[in-house]
């Protein structure tokens, strides 16, 4: 009985296993994207002997979670909204400003102008599966941008987690 | 066993088989927006929800394509209780801390919204069928043992 008991649960490890090395084959570059990829700071080819540590130009937005994106806000980052400007009525972080992906080349020049290069900025949009946020992080690190974040988890994780938002919607 | 209790077997076997070849199914299909559902959750580091977006969805289709097929039932059954037990565990962390997230539980990118309370209820029910399908095969094969003794008894008393 205990033998078969055994047999059952090691079949069942088996069963597991196989699965989850199948879903890792079938998915391994977005893993390996999670895990190192995006998660690592590049720097430019050519800026390798003068940079100073803290102050890395990030060749991709770095990713970040709800409690570094309320850690950062607290120390004075930017919170900025990907979405159309209708959805960002509707709703969105409280604090955040909006520069919609949709009209980057008309709102670039002038948010250029107001937020300094080195701010640490967020970006973020309507969560996993949404690219804008990445895509605009990319736009402002070609802008200039030197510390460029991503909160993937977006206006949803946010609001879910019942954190302030504001808009018409709220 | 009964001709009934066979189909009653089958039918819960059936039951689980497809809601789990259904919920990894449509999961695969969208990892990405699930890895977004796995964060709502708030449970684990940035990266380990893609790792296991990656790799549960194939886990939960894998032991529902077994239990279709009927065989390996009870690993199968062994493994899809043990994810069970751990959405249960998710859910009620979810509850405790008040979230209010969609459980994720199929459709990832789309559908309805299914609170964690909805959705523990739901695992509470698929826990019952797993015990159930776990209890009626028990039942089977032990009966195929004892009749596989008896036609051996029979044949050396001739």
């Amino acid at each position: 009985m205990t033998d078969n008991l055994k047999r059952i649960f090691l079949e069942a490890c088996v069963l597991m296993a196989f699965g989850a090395l199948f879903g890792l084959t079938m998915n391994h570059q977005l893993v390996l994207d999670a895990f190192a990829g995006r998660l690592v700071p590049q720097r430019p080819v050519g800026d390798m002997q003068e940079e100073p540590q803290e102050k890395v130009p990030l060749a991709y937005p770095m990713p970040i979670l709800l409690d570094e994106v309320q850690q950062l806000m607290t120390e004075g980052g930017l919170l900025i909204d990907a979405r159309s400007p209708e959805l960002f009525e509707a709703g969105h972080i409280e604090g955040a400003i909006s520069l919609p992906l949709v009209d980057i080349e008309t709102v670039l020049p002038d948010f250029s102008r107001r937020v300094d290069r080195d701010r640490t900025v967020v970006t973020y949009c309507s969560g996993f599966g949404c690219p804008d946020s990445f895509d605009l992080g990319m736009r402002l690190i070609e802008t200039g941008y030197s510390d460029v974040r991503v909160f993937e988890g977006g206006y949803p994780e946010w609001r879910d987690a019942g954190l302030a938002v504001a808009g018409e919607g709220q | 066993m009964s001709r009934a209790e066979g189909l009653f077997y089958h039918l819960c076997r059936l039951t689980l088989a497809l809601v789990f070849v259904y919920a990894g199914a449509v999961k695969i299909q969208d990892v990405v927006a699930f890895a977004g559902h796995v964060a709502a959750y708030q449970i684990l580091p940035y990266a380990m929800n893609y790792l296991v977006a990656a790799t549960l969805p194939y886990v939960e289709f894998l032991a529902g394509v077994l239990l279709l097929l009927n065989v390996r039932v009870r690993p199968a059954l062994v493994a899809i209780g043990g994810m069970t037990l751990v959405f249960m565990a998710a859910l009620v962390s979810v509850l405790l801390r008040g979230l209010d997230i969609d459980c994720g539980c199929f459709d990832p990118a789309g559908g309805e919204d299914v609170s964690a309370g909805v959705a523990l209820l739901r695992d509470v029910g698929l826990m019952a069928l797993v015990a159930l399908t776990w209890f009626m095969r028990s039942r089977l094969t032990t009966r195929s043992a004892k009749c596989e003794t008896r036609g051996e008894e029979a044949l050396k008393a001739r």
